[in-house]
């Protein structure tokens, strides 16, 4: 098991020295550049002031220092600051990353609080007439793109019938207490239910596909053999089983958290990392880019860690290297 | 209804309520010399007074600066600020302030793309005493007052900080009828009267800006009455007029301004240095067409770089006709022949094939350029339409590294002076004539403009220029489009100008809620 882990621990480090290089370089080597990038309201600058600003950002310097003066700055864990706004890039990112958290960590719990035990019930009694149901539903559900679906949305529960706000994250005149936390729940209401609808699919099938595989297993006939209920069966042993690519998926998809989504932000307004990301990319925001680039490079490669281990916690075989 | 509108006189302003106001993104500084525009300045409009301010006929009003005086020699100017002046610590507006931030706009250190061309020519700036101060340029230029629309910034809240990264940048000490009360980052900001403001109170007791990026949400945030304004483009009007909803609670508000849609070409690529083609390719432009396909009739065909209503636009200077026949001529005198028979035209063995940069953002830039291109492809020249990610695409049009690129003019004050854009000193890297244009005889009039004191023989020198441009047609002109908002009903008080509702005073600062108990 040390040795499993270890090994997964030293193949991160090449792994995020890679990933650093190729989105500096990627960023760098795109056309466009922080001095034309105000956006199209901003007015065009003179060559003369331009050049200045090219200095000022230390755009004028040869890329592999630039490069080793960034990495230099990261190691002691200085971002530096954003060309937008000239504030550190990490107090731009901890503003926004609360937002996100929010924003996708509800997502993905009621993902996973429909999903299990839909894909469970369905896997249970695969072709059953729940499965057929689900099935067909969660495929219309999959392929309705979000930004339609969050507009339909918006003019169905904003506009029409008033029950859930259009966008935003609170009212301004948001009273404190329960009663604020239930407007920021409505708030909430709309972008989470776009983001859940379209993995709902995936997860679901993903967790009936090894749900209906375990319960033909020896294992679970010889659990109801010894007189356990379906019900009891299907949860314990078939469903633990299943957890395993389950495990491997969530690795893949939690550093999501930390990304964000950028059309779901934007439709509703909401001040996440995905719209920080994507103005910034817009914007060449250089420093901003490459601090989110790497925190979400560090975040896949930790999680896809914790997916490593959990695998190895959830199977024996894996644990005492049987098998890998 | 398509028109300039001066509620001015109407009605009699009532205090209070909430205006709330859409931005399209969060401003990156609330520093007036370093913002670049956009969200920045329609925030600051309230937190800072200029020394001087444009109304809405244009014409150069006091500010901070109770009065100036140009000197003799045309180049200095001496300013007298208001005594009554003070920032929101109460502490007076003084000419330090007003040396201290333009030093800071001069400094090479220091990002200001807004106010650093315009004070480029400056030579000296001098305090006098605690209210006024001279500043003298390098030489007489027509249009300098137009410098001195600019802000000022509090000298002793920025002694010893490091400028672009002052607390106050996002915290701006006002000079304004509002102050700051909150800021949250892509979300909203949050003003109220400033109660040491000097001068006539603003009649809304809080102005709340909400920032809403997607133009389908803020049109549906509108509709619901969470927002008072937002612009719309055409298809957002059309849909307006349609929907019981918006216009119950909103209405129109269109008019013309300064700004002008055209496509710049490279006077120096083998296709377009010969005038012959570059005015084939402006008559093969069905501009009528454009008018009434792309913008529903609410556009103006234009014949140089003004838009008509800029006092340099000689309205006896018609467009060039749509005439295909007539281009096909002048391509043939050019030397412009399919002479292999591949449908396409060339000369010398080079096919008549271009690229049509535009940006991806603009939906009119790309109908604009797919109308041209589809008639192009009539009479034998083939142009790709070629959209590109803003920042790369003005890359390359500043750098002059394209054949024909799609353009949208915005004017942010009145000044008709062509110089920057197309006399032949100004071509890149060093300037913005980005096209390469050059014409002796129009660099010669432009200069002579600029140093032209008197304000009509300047504008017949324009005049004369504009029938050049049409001639020579170093670009394509296309259309005056109007500019369209969206009103709440309750919001009283516009004025509209031709730089738009914005960046004029008092603009925005003169507009009041209607309540139902005020209504006649």
């Amino acid at each position: 098991m040390i040795r499993y882990l270890s090994r997964r621990v030293l193949l991160a480090a090449p792994t995020l020295l890679g990933i650093v290089i190729l989105v500096f370089l990627l960023l760098h080597l795109a056309p466009g550049s922080p001095v034309t990038a105000g956006g199209e309201s901003s007015r065009r600058v003179s060559q003369r002031a331009a050049e200045e600003m090219r200095r000022t950002y230390g755009l004028d310097r040869p890329l592999p220092e630039r490069f080793g003066k960034w990495l230099g700055r990261v190691a002691r864990l200085d971002f530096g600051e954003s060309f937008v706004d000239h504030r550190p890039v990490l107090e731009r990112v901890r503003e926004a990353f609360p937002y996100t958290l929010e924003l996708n960590g509800l997502a993905l719990l009621l993902t996973l609080g429909i999903a299990i035990p839909l894909g469970v019930a369905a896997g249970g009694r695969p072709e059953g007439p729940l499965d057929r149901a689900s099935g067909a539903m969660l495929f219309a559900l999959y392929s309705l793109p979000s930004f339609w679906a969050a507009l339909l949305l918006q003019a169905l529960f904003s506009i029409r019938l008033r029950w859930l706000p259009l966008y935003g994250v609170v009212s301004d005149s948001a009273p404190p207490g329960w009663s604020g936390l239930a407007d920021r729940l409505a708030h909430l209401a709309l972008p989470v239910a776009c983001l859940t609808y379209g993995s709902l699919a995936f997860y679901a099938r993903l967790v009936r596909a090894s749900v209906a595989e375990a319960r033909q297993a020896d294992f679970v006939l010889a659990a109801r053999a010894r007189g356990l209920s379906r019900r009891q069966a299907l949860w314990k042993h078939a469903f633990r089983n299943a957890l395993l690519p389950l495990i491997t998926v969530l690795g893949l998809v939690l550093p999501g958290l930390l990304s964000g989504s950028v059309i779901i932000e934007r439709i509703f307004a909401w001040p996440g990392l995905g719209r920080l990301y994507f103005d910034s990319i817009l914007s060449r925001d250089y420093p901003v880019v490459l601090a989110l680039s790497l925190l979400g490079a560090i975040a896949t490669l930790f999680f896809t860690f914790l997916a490593d281990v959990a695998y190895a916690l959830a199977d024996p075989r894996v644990r005492d290297g049987t098998i890998e | 209804m398509l028109g300039y509108i001066d509620e001015s006189r109407q009605g009699t302003p009532v205090d209070g309520g909430v205006l709330r106001r859409r931005l399209v993104g969060d401003p990156g500084t609330l520093n007036a010399v370093l913002q670049s525009a956009g969200p920045e300045q329609e925030v600051l409009a309230y937190l800072s007074r200029n020394l001087l301010d444009f109304d809405s006929g244009m014409n150069l009003v006091p500010g901070l600066a109770e009065k100036y005086e140009t000197l003799p020699d045309g180049r200095t100017f001496r300013f007298w600020l208001r005594p009554e002046a003070v920032w929101e610590d109460g502490t007076p507006v003084t000419s330090a302030d007003a040396v201290f931030t333009i030093r800071r706009i001069q400094d090479p250190k220091i990002s200001s793309p807004v106010f650093k061309p315009v004070f480029e020519g400056l030579e000296a700036v001098q305090t006098i005493d605690a209210r006024s101060f001279t500043l003298r340029f390098r030489d007489f230029y027509a249009y300098r007052p137009m410098a001195f629309v600019m802000p000022l910034l509090p000298e002793r809240r920025y002694a010893g900080k490091d400028f672009a990264r002052a607390r106050e940048n996002r915290f701006p000490i006002s000079n304004g009828p509002y102050r700051l009360v909150t800021w949250k980052s892509q979300e909203s900001i949050g003003l109220e009267r400033n109660p040491k403001y000097w001068g006539e109170r603003g009649h809304y007791d809080r102005v709340i800006f909400r920032i809403v990026p997607d133009d389908a949400v803020a049109y549906r945030v509108l509709a619901s009455g969470d927002l008072d304004e937002t612009r719309i483009d055409t298809s957002g009007k059309e849909r307006a007029l349609s929907d019981p909803a918006v216009s119950s609670r909103c209405r129109l508000v269109e008019f013309y301004n300064l700004d002008y849609n055209y496509i710049a070409l490279n006077n120096r690529s083998p296709f377009f240095s010969d005038a012959r083609v570059r005015r084939a390719l402006t008559m093969l432009l069905d501009r009528g067409r454009i008018v009434r396909s792309i913008f529903h009739g609410s556009a103006r065909v234009i014949s140089g770089p003004w838009a008509p209503d800029s006092p340099a636009y000689d309205p006896t200077v018609t467009p060039l006709p749509f005439d295909p026949a007539g281009a096909s001529r002048l391509l043939d005198a050019a030397g412009w022949k399919d002479t292999n028979g591949d449908g396409t035209r060339d000369r010398e063995g080079r096919e008549f094939a271009f690229e049509l940069l535009v940006s991806a953002g603009t939906t009119v830039g790309r109908e604009i350029d797919e109308t041209l291109a589809g008639e192009l492809r009539r009479v034998g020249i083939r142009a790709t339409v070629r959209p590109m990610e803003w920042a790369a695409f003005i890359e390359r049009v500043d750098a002059g590294d394209f054949e024909a690129a799609s353009l949208a003019w915005s004017a942010s004050d009145p000044n008709p002076d062509p110089y920057l854009y197309w006399h032949s000193s100004q071509w890149p890297p060093r300037g913005l004539n980005s096209g390469f244009y050059r014409n002796a005889e129009a660099d010669r009039l432009m200069e002579q403009a600029r140093g032209e004191r008197d304000d009509r023989r300047r504008l017949a020198i324009y005049r004369q220029l504009h029938r050049i441009f049409r001639d020579d047609a170093p670009a394509l002109f296309v259309t005056n489009a109007s500019l369209k908002y969206l009103f709440s009903r309750r919001t009283r008080g516009l004025a509209t100008s031709p730089v738009g509702l914005f960046g004029i005073w008092p603009g925005p600062l003169a507009w009041w809620e209607e309540t139902p108990a005020a209504r006649p």
